[in-house]
């Protein structure tokens, strides 16, 4: 109040003061830098006087009687104050810096806020615009590359969230037996205001407002045993109290484009490779295609056909959004409210889409002077028609001599259809009548609430808040697989209909009790709670075969002919937790920092039902220290160190016990029921990660360079990974020693204007991991992965590494041959690996396998790049990794099955005579099991770069066409992960596990958007 | 404001009160040890449990058993090297096949140490202990007849003590020796708890094992260790039981009519259960079956042309002027056809050697193999409408009385005493059926050739009879060398990596 008296006796007092002197009205723009968004509110001061204003919404001002030698003053809560000398000017555009110092910024730590000078732990916290410049309909996506530590892999099918991962893994990753979709078990807690989550792919990305991600232990520790894979709180936008109304509107629309599509076989490299395969089959195959489909007038020895499947099956796909947000609020109500629409279509030819429409408002209301309540609701609503995922495989392993249609086969339907039976192949191999029948379509819905009550016991002393939330989900799933006729042999005869219904309830209900004081020096900050939650999931399933199949609308399973007795399947999960957790937060002259929490949980879900999970922080603000006084270079400096232990609750429920499982067999031609009890069985204890945390942080040469560095060590003990089961096969998850995760973590951050015109910043990050089993209770290793492709875990190296012979190069000739002993004994011709003898006796055995590497990137990079000038800027995100290893499983499968295509590096590359290749076998060669041992032939380099991220933005501010006042508007092209450069034989290096099967290939994006504010 | 306190307390303390959730049980989880014992009706459920989980033997386990022999070779020209090589005593333990075959069979044998088990926990509630011997003695034969096939092809191998497949870590492994008298004594055990009675009569499982099953694998158990006597003690029995007789139509016998045949001992057993769509159990028969063929009912799959029967085998048969088995057991092909008129011996060859089968299906050219086994066919005009896959609704042979018979035959030629047929009357039971006249005063040689001629395709037998006679000879055939070191296949690499027992071993 009394500022605004202030202003208006200014005001008043102008006309009198201006007359004296010969001064000048300055107008002018004042712009965000970060932003590029006009700022709304900045005070503008003529130094030493009280003559000034403020900015209006649209970030402009007139400020009268100005004398042109003097200087004015900008300057805002939490901007760096700047003084522009006028020089007789009569517009004075100004950009504000955001105050890096941040000595009052305030994050998100869970339970509360806390400022960020008192941190003592490793939280890296994300901005709106920074998620807003990717368009993508998942928030995650957005961080690649900019939280050091964090690895987002990226999933490119429409309405896929990434995997993320935070400081390497404890547990592995997994897949879901039944829909191979990973179950991002290693991924972190979400914390959608104050909501657990395990996937936020629901939320619309400019809902959010922050994004902390919660690295250390310290930090996560207060979320206990849902936190070793660390913590994203996210908040969503709220109004604020006496702001003026502001109308957003934000939009992009574009197209994805398949990138590094991989090279597969051409047809003439196929033929060759099949007539030098030493397989009469496999030979008489290419003359049987070049009888049916005829022979290439380039090549007479290549069939007439060349078909590039992966071209056959890719598509550009568009992807648009549009959100509108409406937020403001009165002395003594804030309120936000927004609308958006997302739409991404996939780039796989087939129906296969996304769209989500979503609905939030969120109101706080001060009641009386001790009592604030509020709510909040976020409605997502979402239709998903995810790919035919055989797709990606068939298409890989098709033959390029078989063409997509064939007009002989008049007998197919719903299209003639080519197969590759007609010419001797074992199976059909044109994906195409797959994708064309396959239809899923997944409606998912989405419903967060929540209500909460802040009451002041104290007045800036004592509160205490509670909240009660309740997520919410259903799923209605259904996949319908209709029938189609190639030949006998590709035939898909009775139609498939298969109908899931899921709902997911998560209530959580949280009181806390927060006490501040500050006496002296001493700053105290005392926090106490309990949380209650009960999770909810159902699941009903059912599968029938032959219904009508003309039209969508008779898709039910009333209509089918048969239901699938043993395809009825009812699932649920009721789990329950109670928690009580504090944190003391104190800091003693802004120097010396200290910080605990505790956190008690109880649940359901396991044998042993509690755990507890302390943590305790130092921090040393040595900027404060009388002796650095002097050092004007060092703005800040902190150091920190932090200790702390979490759970893990992502490894799944332990059985505890043998379980049965009904099977039913045909007996006399009826279907009996039978029962079959599991022998083994898992036996979890908790997962617990313990964890050290060094770091410091730093601002220095007057805040324009930021520096924060860290470093970990974290071990996982009773870390509970799949473990081979002797005799019977598969896997179970045990509990089987210690894993450590330990790396260094560094961002750096340059930020300067050259004159008042041009902007820039440079950002730096870079992590390191080195992920090792430390102990495996007395076992020298445990073997993993699969009977071919052994992943083993040593003590002293990665988990689950690759494991097998490292290939040294080719037998060239007869000569080569007849010197190697090996060679002789296993009856080995030219164009065979030549193994390492890595023990020096004078077999290849089982005793000469090596680790081949780990799946872990063991150096992870991200920079970023921001150029503005005047109304222009540009952004350039960029990040990479290496060090980490792909199971090309891909090329694996040919153990199996043999006449399928194969990619053009090994076509090429193969051996195909002296001193043709010391990489790749012959073609012959690659049919002999010698060949086919798991081999670092099979073990390829994962290391990447990619240009994440560029985007070209202009501001329009301030203006007035046709003597309208026009909104601030801002008008962006993003072109989205448009390079990507790699040398691994697939056509994406982001594997989650590291086993490279089939994977949807991320695309380029290319967007042009536009935000209007007004 | 004190009532703001109280508020803030209650509300702290309300939580507390919850506490007695975190005790709630998993949902949808059948834990074994909750279940009611007392339920004595449901004792048959592992029993049942036990054959439905041996009808899943997956198609991978079957080849390598069964192709070693002189009787038939892989096939499937150009996949499957190492499979090949395989059938040319050119083994890898790295060849995912062996590791199949392991990990399938001992995932079958732990279940019947599972359901084990749970019939002697319904025993001990109170269900009647005689259901529950014929329950168990159900397990061992399964059991049984699986141990004795991974001992033959593997030689020492784990005999596990209970249901705990990490048990074997400290297990050492057993020697062929050893477990072909476990399951002689483990049959032995059996035999009085099962049931005088044919298979198919079982009421409470038809198809299941009965008292003469447990005798054929205690036969076969026997006939490894060349205990000629109690082999044949153990097929005279089968025989004076009476209970089984041979089908007369040995085609049918392997088509649809083969199904609880009098003639089988044992099987697997599949189903369309009548209908066109829907459940069906089957076993992967796509493996045998011809790449193409042009069925006489259309709409039918064919298969991936692997498992051809031997010219070896077939020029045998010739010679021996065999039409019925012949027919029944080899799908031929033209190329094949002309193949064997390559040799000028066969260069006439009968009429009905042609590429259309009895039930009028033809069998077209295909690159992968010359020809395909006929007893894993199933003729196009014997499926249900609406079904498309090769062999689907047929069932698996595993024992046949004509094995038993001679088996019993084969015994008394080795100068053991049988109390029931002579070995005449035993192998001219066989012959008979076949169309082939009587035999006076059968050797041991000529036994072995009527077990070539009736048993080709089934199960390997003609390889470990030929190994067990050690007539390497025979399997020493179209360019393959055996010997006597070739007999057992390596231990499966990733089973080496995990198991110290077969570390000592190697």
């Amino acid at each position: 109040m009394k500022s605004k008296q202030f202003l208006f006796l200014c005001m008043f007092l102008i006309p009198f003061v201006v007359s004296s002197q010969n001064n000048l009205t300055v107008k002018g723009v004042v712009t965000e830098s970060a932003t590029g968004y006009p700022a709304v509110g900045v005070s503008v001061f003529v130094k030493g006087t009280t003559n000034g204003t403020v900015t209006s919404v649209d970030g402009d001002y007139l400020l009268s009687n100005v004398p042109p030698t003097a200087t004015l003053v900008f300057s805002f809560v939490g901007m760096i104050t700047r003084e522009v000398p006028v020089n007789g000017r009569t517009e004075i555009n100004v950009f504000m810096e955001e105050d890096t110092q941040k000595l009052e910024e305030v994050v998100v730590v869970g339970y509360g806020t806390a400022k960020v000078k008192d941190l003592t732990s490793s939280i890296t916290t994300i901005k709106p615009d920074e998620i807003m410049k990717t368009p993508a309909g998942q928030a995650m996506q957005a961080l690649q590359g900019k939280v050091p530590g964090m690895q987002v892999i990226s999933s490119g099918g429409p309405g896929k969230a990434p995997t993320v991962r935070i400081r390497g893994i404890g547990s592995y990753p997994k897949k879901d037996a039944l829909n191979a979709e990973w179950l991002n078990n290693e991924s972190p807690l979400y914390v959608v205001d104050g909501i657990f989550y395990n996937s936020i792919d629901f939320l619309n990305p400019s809902d959010i407002t922050s994004i902390s991600v919660l690295k250390d232990a310290s930090s996560a520790a207060i979320y206990g045993v849902r936190a070793a894979n660390g913590v994203v709180l996210i908040e969503t936008k709220s109004g604020g109290y006496e702001k003026k109304t502001e109308v957003t509107f934000d939009g992009y629309f574009g197209y994805q484009y398949a990138q590094n599509v991989l090279k597969m076989a051409n047809a003439e490299q196929f033929a060759t490779m099949a007539m030098e395969s030493g397989s009469s089959t496999d030979i008489k195959n290419i003359s049987n295609a070049m009888q049916r489909y005829g022979r290439s007038r380039i090549n007479p020895n290549v069939p007439d056909v060349n078909t590039d499947w992966f071209k056959e099956i890719l598509r550009p796909a568009s992807i648009e959004n549009y959100s509108l947000d409406i937020s403001g609020g009165s002395s003594k109500a804030a309120y936000s409210v927004g609308i958006n629409y997302f739409d991404q279509q996939g780039i796989l030819d087939m129906k296969n889409e996304y769209a989500r429409y979503n609905f939030r408002s969120k109101l706080d209301f001060k009641a009386t002077d001790w009592l604030t309540v509020g709510g909040n609701m976020i409605w997502s609503q979402a239709t998903q028609y995810p790919e035919e995922k055989v797709a990606w495989n068939e298409a890989y392993y098709a033959i390029p001599i078989l063409p997509v249609y064939d007009e002989a086969n008049t007998q197919a339907t719903p299209k003639p259809y080519a197969s590759a039976t007609d010419i001797g192949y074992r199976g059909g191999q044109n994906p195409f009548p797959a994708i064309d029948t396959y239809n899923r379509r997944n409606f998912i819905k989405n419903l967060l609430t929540n209500f909460y009550a802040d009451i002041r016991i104290i007045p800036e002393k004592l509160t205490f808040k509670t909240s009660y939330n309740q997520a919410y989900t259903s799923r209605e799933e259904r996949e319908v697989k209709l029938p189609y006729y190639v030949t006998n042999s590709f035939q898909f005869a009775n139609p498939e209909i298969t109908k899931w219904t899921k709902t997911y309830s998560d209530v959580t209900w949280d009181n806390v009790l927060t006490f501040m004081n500050r006496f002296d020096k001493h700053n105290l900050t005392v926090m106490l709670g309990a949380s209650y939650r009960d999770e909810y999931y159902s699941m009903l399933q059912a599968k029938a075969y032959r219904f009508p199949t003309e039209i969508e609308q008779s898709w039910y399973l009333d209509l089918a002919e048969t239901i699938k007795a043993d395809e009825v399947k009812d699932d649920g999960l009721r789990q329950y937790g109670l928690s009580y957790f504090g944190r003391v937060s104190y800091n003693f002259d802004n120097k010396y920092l200290l910080y605990g929490t505790l956190r008690a949980d109880g649940s359901s879900k396991y044998q042993e039902k509690w755990g507890y999970f302390p943590t305790v922080g130092i921090g040393w603000v040595l900027s404060q220290e009388n002796f650095m006084e002097d050092i004007t270079a060092i703005d800040y400096l902190k150091l920190r160190a932090s200790w702390g232990q979490l759970g893990n609750d992502k490894i799944p429920a332990s059985d505890g016990a043998l379980t049965t499982t009904i099977l039913t067999a045909a007996i006399n031609d009826v279907l009996v029921s039978g029962t079959t009890v599991s022998g083994v069985f898992s036996s979890l204890g908790w997962e617990l990660t313990e964890e050290i945390n060094l770091g410091f942080s730093s601002d220095f040469l007057q805040n324009r360079l930021k520096l924060e560095a860290d470093y970990y060590i974290r071990d996982t003990k009773n870390a509970a990974i799949s473990v081979s089961i002797p005799a019977v096969g598969g896997t179970v998850v045990k509990n089987v020693g210690i894993i450590r995760n330990s790396g260094f973590e560094f961002a750096l951050n340059w930020n300067d204007a050259v004159g008042s015109d041009f902007r820039y910043t440079i950002g730096l990050n870079f992590s390191t991991l080195k992920n090792e089993v430390r102990d495996l209770y007395g076992q020298p290793y445990v073997d993993g992965g699969t009977a071919e492709f052994r992943q083993r875990s040593i003590v002293g190296q990665p988990l689950l590494a690759f494991y097998g012979y490292e290939i040294v190069g080719v037998y060239q000739n007869e000569a080569e041959i007849q010197a190697d002993p090996i060679a002789r004994a296993n009856g080995l011709v030219p164009g065979d690996f030549k193994y390492k003898n890595q023990n020096g006796d004078d077999v290849i055995n089982d005793d000469d396998r090596v680790v081949l590497g780990s799946y872990f990137p063991t150096l992870m990079l991200g920079g970023n790049l921001g150029v503005g000038f005047k109304n222009i800027d540009l952004s350039v995100n960029f990040m990479g990794q290496s060090g980490n290893k792909i199971l090309n499983r891909k090329r694996g499968n040919y153990i199996w099955t043999n006449d399928t295509n194969l990619d053009a590096d090994l076509a090429i590359n193969r051996w195909h005579g002296e001193g043709t290749s010391d990489k790749y076998p012959s073609s012959a060669g690659l049919r002999k099991g010698w060949n086919q041992k798991m081999s670092d032939y099979f073990v390829e380099d994962g290391s990447f770069f990619r240009i994440q991220n560029v985007q070209i933005g202009y501001n329009l501010l301030n203006k007035h066409w046709w003597g309208v006042d026009i909104p601030a508007i801002r008008i962006s092209l993003t072109a989205d992960r448009p390079l990507t450069v790699f040398k691994y034989n697939g056509f994406n290096p982001e594997i989650p596990d590291g086993i490279d099967t089939q994977t949807y290939p991320v695309p380029a994006t290319y967007t042009l958007g536009l935000n209007i504010k007004f | 404001m004190k009532r703001i306190y109280n508020t803030a307390l209650a509300f702290l303390l309300l939580a507390t009160s919850c506490n007695s959730v975190l005790d709630e049980p998993a949902e949808n989880k059948a834990f074994s040890e909750g279940a009611d014992y007392t339920k004595s009706a449901d004792m048959i459920l592992p029993a049942i449990g036990v054959y439905a989980k041996l009808y899943e033997l997956g198609w991978e386990t079957y080849p390598l058993i069964a192709v070693r022999g002189d009787d038939v070779n892989a096939g499937g020209l150009g996949d499957q090297q190492d499979y090949a090589e395989t059938d040319n005593y050119r083994y890898n333990k790295d060849y995912w096949m062996y590791n199949s075959l392991w990990e399938g069979f001992y995932t079958i044998i732990y279940n019947t140490y599972t359901a084990e088990d749970q019939i002697i926990k319904y025993q001990s509630a109170g269900a009647d202990s005689q259901l529950a011997q014929r329950y168990i003695a159900d397990a061992y034969v399964v059991r049984g007849f699986l141990l004795l096939q991974l001992s033959r092809v593997w030689g020492d191998i784990f005999i596990p003590e209970d249901y705990d497949p990490s048990h074997l870590l400290t297990t050492p492994v057993a020697t062929k020796d050893e477990v072909m008298t476990y399951i002689s004594e483990l049959m032995d055990k059996a035999i009085p708890a099962l049931q005088d009675i044919h298979p198919k009569d079982r009421v409470d499982i038809p198809g299941g094992a009965t008292k003469h099953t447990a005798l054929a694998v205690k036969a076969l158990a026997n006939l490894e260790l060349k205990n000629y006597q109690v082999v044949a003690e153990a097929t005279s029995q089968i025989i004076q039981s009476d209970r089984y007789a041979l089908e007369p139509d040995f085609y049918e016998l392997f088509k649809l009519k083969g199904k609880l045949n009098k003639e089988n001992l044992f099987e697997l057993q599949y189903s369309d259960f009548g209908k066109g769509a829907g459940d069906y159990k089957s076993y992967l028969y796509a493996f045998f079956g011809p790449q193409s063929w042009t069925p006489k009912v259309e709409g039918i799959g064919g298969g991936w042309g692997f498992f051809e029967p031997s010219l070896k085998y077939i020029k045998f048969m010739l010679d021996r002027g065999e039409t019925i088995r012949l027919e029944t057991s080899v799908l031929f092909t033209d190329r094949g056809i002309a193949e064997i008129q390559k040799d000028a011996r066969y260069a006439g060859l009968p009429s009905w050697v042609s590429n259309t089968t009895r039930s009028g299906d033809v069998i077209n050219d295909f690159n992968r193999a010359l020809f395909s086994s006929g007893k894993h066919y199933m003729p196009s005009d014997q499926y249900i409408p609406g079904r498309t896959s090769w062999g689907e609704n047929k069932n698996f042979q595993c024992i046949r009385y004509a094995e038993i018979l001679l088996m019993h035959a084969e015994a008394l030629t080795q100068g053991a005493k049988g109390s029931a047929l002579s070995a005449d009357e035993a192998v001219n039971l066989v012959r008979t059926r076949s169309g082939l006249t009587r035999l006076t005063n059968v050797t041991n040689q000529q036994v072995m050739d009527e077990k070539y001629a009736e048993l080709a395709m089934e199960w390997g037998t003609r390889f470990y009879d030929m190994v067990r006679l050690e007539k390497y000879d025979e399997l020493s055939y179209d360019g393959r060398t055996f010997s006597p070191g070739l007999i057992y296949l390596p231990y499966p690499q990733s089973q080496v990596d995990q198991l110290p027992g077969l570390r000592e071993k190697k």
